[in-house]
């Protein structure tokens, strides 16, 4: 804050002084368009590879491996048995299904290992759970556990503990945002109003097997059942129904099932971990590891050595920079969300097909998306990420940038140039109001898109908003042409596509879409699935009811010391860090 | 002991001014004029503003344009401060900034202090009830966190529609309303101490109006505060442009102010390797701010009655 | 005097009662809630999140409600970090007022001596040195600053850390602790005690230079007294009355953490923590550290106008 004494004292801005950090902040604050949601991928910390593989077995595939480890700062040499990394703000929320933030999220993805995870494709995985039948109707989950899996103080873990845990999301008070209460499993409408004492579609069939059956078919709630587990013992004792305060009390002091125990959290400066002995797959390799709290630029942490690993946005200069650095392997990584133009399908213009196309067309999304940023960017097509199983452009339209094709959609669409070039229809002048929240890029979208729109004659007006939940708002309040935004982190593909069918689009309501997004989650048969996505793709990348933008390009660096690394596009560093190891 | 003595010789050196005052303004005008410091400070000052406001019309860069080719290149003989991540034209846009920070940095500096001035100067001399109720408002006005004021000006503004090129001036004059109490209390508490000296005595003594005393006696001696609160205010002023355009508040890109050119160096890359980015917009904050605070100091000077020599 | 402090007693508690319904008022008008961020919720999960927090009951019941509460000495639980906002404040609120308080302490000591110094001196090499200085120190951002000092001083010369309050790992305690933590606030301090003296010291300079220039300094001087007791005995104390007021002022600031610098240091302060439930719109916390900061300003202000009446027994308030 601009600590201007006298001045702070006397009239000028107070306020401006107050607000200079939020605009300080602008690179993480409230960076993502997405922000909570997606705060768990856009973390300093976590994230992702394309390949996890890449850095783990030596291949050269995109990863630049340290060019001259002399050059490593002595903080980093002397540490032996320790590894940093940065994390934005965890707060302190440390129990799975509880925590509000992305970054608490980090934290205790460390601390539980999840009864079926994902690898680097998105695809099912054991974790505490050995394996898995699904019902022929695709309604009931079955899940065996793993043989004498340990809770991190030594107690046992059993199908009672996954019981407890499904059970206390279906708790009327419970304030999280797990999908699992929106599985429908048979009995817990009933058992959230309090009709029932347990829910009733959830079975104990002996201590490492346990069932969940659903009331509809849904080909994520393998995933979704398969979460973190909670100790009965520890969570459970004084668990009363619609009374969940004393889990706060509980949240800095986890007890979990994962890689790490909570050492120590320090508000605003470190979580402090030690290797887990209990750890079903064997004690992590790295005995303490640390997640230090850093926002924004974290170059000055990583150039001396106080952090091992860092993410950066994929620009020219900063992998040009990091390679100067010598000591650091460079790992180029793809994060699974895709940004997207949001578009007012309620406002008559927009309704016409042939408008959104034209205004795709009309905008040089590579010049905003890739060349502003240095090649940090890719331009997006289809509501999927490169990284995930479902991806391909196959059959889609790529819109290059191509103004001539965008004025003559326009005509066609009876969008005829007035007397001041801008376009006209039946007296109404075609004018795109846009919204966006303050960021790095959002200067660049803004300068590109009103020189581009100018060329078609589209009046282009924008609006910044200073955070994400105004920008929101803004939004909700249906006040708007054009909205910029970015998906969370999306795990399976029908995640992309869910706006379309939920309503979250206004005035988007097309049959065959829900047709297709349904069927596509009504079999776990990877192949067919992709065969419907494809088709899917294809529909919303003709019909475009949101201007597809860009997938973001990062890279992750870190100390050329740790070995096995590798970072997974759905579960950041927590399916690799048991087997880092410091050289 | 020193005090008194002080007052006394102050008191009848201001109690003889209104006899002059015919002459008092071109005089002071003269004095100023012999201060070579001042002089230069206000010259430095109408240079950077003619620059600003005349420069861009001899610039071939004045559209804007994009041009990725030309992304992040230093000076150069075609452009002489080098271009921005967009390709376009540092100087063109320096100088097109200034126009708007200037414009802003002077009206807002203006507004708060004549707000505060004139409520602190009313609320020390008349006391009492008048007071009270203007230091009271002004304590709950200090008591309102500025970031929520500030997103609730920009949600109104939108819903409202007004343009965004004039959103930025209405929310300076909303800052400036909400801004005052700083200044006002400075100001009362200088007036309180003030008007208990002899020579308000002597006014009192010798009959004359409440506008003739606060006019001529009082406000001639809040003079040197407030020449001094204004122009040290200036730089956060200008600087707190690109706090506005931060919260959707000021002015939209394309449209460059120095704030938020200055704002492009806040990492390490463009920091380190861009200078000419942050260099321009920040030499010329700092010229104009150093420049109108040494021309108030010149002014400070000839204005203040203690001064006179 | 005491008739006085009773009533502006009373309309302090008037003016904070004010204050919290206005306060509270513009928090819930501002866009967006606590739940509206996160776009992982449909619809009819938001509704019912809304339900639990009370976020959908009207403004007036939840102030109602919450100042119930903490009149009760209760300000609830933080919706973000699920912790009571109290917890919060005392994890946070003491290491912003550390960095706060000693480079308040720097700012003041140095700014008296330059101002006294360049008054003296006005308009010699040292005064125009101190008046550029001054202002290249007002007219730069303050994370422009902060920048500049971690890339020569911790980056490149790696004198000092670049940021937080710890090392990272250590579990020293006792003076090892003490140590790091100075090592640690060096760089923070002397970027806020930069962006700080400037203004001081002009406002010092000034008062000295009319103190300076009146008569019984010269009565002094002629009195034959050493130049250094005219100047720092006589005039001096003239000079710093008018700043007294000032103290007041530092109240709230000394507690309110400052974000910039806080975000630039890592450091764990209020300010960020403040920041950061402001875009999560997490109400109890925002509420809770605005009326601390309303109380201690209404008490800054209260004590700058005895401090007043201290300074110059002439003043009358009424």
């Amino acid at each position: 804050m601009k600590r201007n004494r006298i001045a702070e004292v006397t009239a000028a801005l107070l306020i401006g002084s107050l607000v200079l950090s939020a605009c300080n902040g602008g690179g993480s604050g409230v960076e993502s368009p997405a922000g909570k949601a997606t705060a768990a991928t856009t973390g300093n910390a976590s994230g992702a590879t394309a390949d996890g593989n890449a850095a783990s077995s030596g291949d050269t595939d995109g990863v630049i491996l340290a060019a001259d480890l002399s050059k490593l700062p002595n903080v980093a040499k002397q540490r032996t048995d320790m590894i940093i990394v940065g994390l934005t703000d965890p707060s302190g929320a440390f129990t799975p299904y509880f925590h509000q933030s992305g970054y608490d999220g980090n934290v205790s993805s460390l601390l539980y290992t999840p009864l079926v995870t994902v690898d680097d494709k998105g695809l099912p995985k054991a974790g505490l759970a050995e394996s898995w039948d699904i019902s022929e109707d695709q309604l009931t989950y079955t899940f065996h556990l793993r043989k004498d899996l340990k809770f991190s103080d030594g107690s046992p873990l059993t199908a009672e503990d996954v019981a407890f845990t499904w059970t206390l999301l279906h708790d009327k008070a419970y304030d999280g945002d797990a999908q699992l209460p929106t599985l429908s499993i048979e009995g817990g409408e009933a058992y959230k109003a309090g009709k029932a004492d347990t829910v009733s579609g959830i079975t104990v069939v002996d201590p490492l097997t346990i069932s969940a059956k659903l009331q509809k078919p849904n080909a994520m709630a393998l995933v979704i059942l398969g979460g973190d587990v909670l100790s009965k013992a520890y969570y459970g004792k004084d668990y009363r129904f619609g009374q969940l305060d004393y889990i706060k009390k509980l949240h800095e002091k986890p007890l979990g099932n994962g890689p790490y125990v909570l050492e120590k959290f320090i508000p605003g400066q470190e979580v402090r971990y030690v290797a887990n002995e209990h750890y079903y797959a064997g004690k992590p390799k790295a005995p303490r590891f640390i997640y230090k709290t850093s926002e924004g630029d974290t170059w000055q942490y990583l150039e001396t050595g106080e952090v091992d690993y860092a993410s950066f946005s994929a620009t020219k200069e900063n992998i040009d920079k990091l390679k100067r650095l010598g000591f650091v392997n460079i790992l180029p990584y793809t994060p699974s969300t895709y940004g997207y133009l949001q578009l007012n399908l309620e406002h008559e213009p927009l309704k016409d097909k042939r408008v959104r196309q034209a205004l795709t067309y009309g905008l040089d999304r590579q010049s905003i998306y890739v060349d502003a940023n240095q090649g940090a960017g890719e331009v997006a097509n289809v509501p999927a990420s490169p990284i995930s199983w479902a991806y391909t452009e196959e059959g889609t339209n790529p819109y290059p940038y191509d103004p001539v094709k965008a004025n003559q959609l326009l005509d066609e669409a009876g969008w005829a140039k007035g007397p001041d070039g801008i376009r006209e229809k039946d007296g109404k002048k075609l004018s795109i109001h846009f919204l966006g929240s303050k960021n790095a890029q959002i200067d660049t979208f803004i300068a590109v898109a009103k020189e581009n729109f100018d060329a078609i004659g589209v009046e282009f007006t924008p609006e910044i908003f200073a955070d994400f939940n105004a920008l929101v708002s803004k939004v909700e309040g249906g006040d708007y042409d054009i909205a910029s935004f970015s998906t969370p982190m999306l795990t399976d593909p029908s995640e992309g596509v869910l706006q379309f069918v939920d309503g979250e689009i206004k005035g988007y309501d097309n049959p065959k879409v829900k047709e297709l997004y349904d069927r596509a989650l009504s079999t776990t048969d990877i192949e067919r699935r992709k065969a419907v996505y494809q088709e899917l793709f294809q529909l919303l990348n003709d019909e475009l009811p949101v201007i597809f933008t860009s997938y973001k390009k990062t890279v992750y660096a870190y100390n050329g010391r740790i070995q096995h690394l590798s970072v997974s596009p759905f579960t950041g560093l927590s399916s690799s860090l048991p087997n880092w190891e410091l050289k | 002991m020193e005090n008194v003595d002080s007052v006394k010789a102050k008191a009848i050196r201001t109690g003889s001014r209104p006899r002059r005052r015919s002459s008092l303004w071109s005089q002071a005008l003269q004095q100023l004029l012999k201060n070579k410091l001042a002089v230069s400070g206000l010259a430095v000052v109408m240079l950077v503003a003619i620059v600003c406001f005349a420069g861009p019309l001899f610039s071939p860069y004045t559209d804007n344009k994009i041009n990725m080719a030309l992304m992040n290149k230093p000076p150069s003989m075609q452009h002489w401060l080098g271009t921005d991540k967009l390709g376009r034209d540092v100087l063109t846009r320096v100088m097109q900034a200034g126009r708007i920070s200037l414009t802003v940095g002077l009206a807002s500096m203006v507004l708060s202090v004549f707000l505060g001035t004139l409520l602190g100067a009313v609320a020390g001399y008349y006391r009492g009830i008048v007071d009270q109720v203007i230091m009271r408002v002004a304590d709950l006005l200090l008591t309102i966190p500025g970031l929520p004021l500030l997103f609730i000006c920009g949600a109104l503004l939108s819903d409202w529609k007004v343009p965004t090129d004039y959103r930025m001036y209405i929310v300076m004059l909303m800052l400036s309303l909400v801004n005052w109490p700083g200044l006002a209390r400075m100001i009362r508490g200088q007036m309180l101490s003030l008007r208990e000296r002899e020579f308000m005595q002597a006014a009192v003594v010798l009959g004359l109006r409440d506008r003739r005393k606060l006019f001529y006696h009082l406000i001639p001696n809040l003079i040197p505060l407030i020449i001094v609160m204004a122009t040290l205010n200036i730089g956060g002023a200008i600087l707190s442009e690109s706090v506005l355009s931060f919260f959707g508040l000021g002015v939209m890109p394309p449209t460059p102010t120095w704030g938020n050119m200055i704002d492009a160096a806040n990492n390490m890359i463009d920091f380190q390797e861009h200078p000419w980015l942050w260099i321009p917009p920040g030499v010329s904050i700092f010229a104009t701010v150093i420049a109108i605070n040494v021309f108030g100091d010149g002014l400070r000077d000839v204005l203040d009655p203690k001064m006179k020599r | 005097m005491s008739v006085y402090l009773g009533k502006r007693l009373i309309y302090m508690t008037l003016i904070l009662l004010a204050a919290s319904l206005l306060i509270f008022s513009l928090y819930a008008l501002t866009p967006g809630d606590f739940i509206s961020g996160n776009i992982k919720l449909t619809p009819e999960r938001k509704a019912e999140l809304r339900e639990i927090y009370g976020l959908n009951k009207p403004v007036l019941e939840r102030y109602a409600l919450w100042m119930k509460n903490a009149l009760h000495g209760d300000l609830g639980y933080s919706l973000a970090q699920q912790k009571p906002v109290l917890t919060l404040f005392n994890e946070y609120l003491w290491n912003s007022f550390l960095l706060a308080a000693v480079s308040t302490f720097f700012t003041w000591v140095i700014a008296v001596m330059i101002g006294v110094i360049s008054a003296y001196k006005q308009y010699s090499w040292f005064d125009t040195l101190v008046l550029v200085a001054v202002f290249a120190a007002m007219s730069l951002p303050s994370f422009f600053i902060g920048l500049f000092l971690i890339k020569i001083v911790a980056v490149d010369l790696k004198w000092l850390p670049p940021g937080g309050m710890l090392t990272t790992g250590s579990n020293a305690t006792g003076w090892a602790y003490f140590t790091e933590v100075i090592h640690h606030m060096t760089l923070p301090v002397i970027v806020m005690t930069i962006l700080g003296v400037g203004s001081l010291t002009r406002y010092f300079r000034s008062n000295m230079i009319d103190v300076i220039k009146q008569d019984y300094i010269r009565t002094a001087r002629a009195k034959g007294l050493k130049e250094g007791k005219v100047l720092f005995s006589h005039a001096l104390r003239n000079a710093l009355l008018p700043a007294i007021t000032l103290v007041g002022f530092e109240l709230p600031a000394l507690f309110g953490g400052s974000l910039i610098i806080e975000k630039i240091f890592n450091w764990p302060g209020i300010g960020q923590l403040y920041m950061s439930s402001f875009s999560l719109r997490d109400y109890p916390l925002l509420m809770g550290f605005t009326m601390l900061i309303a109380v201690l300003t209404v008490i800054g202000t209260l004590l700058s106008d005895l401090l007043y009446r201290l300074a110059d027994p002439r003043v009358r308030l009424h």
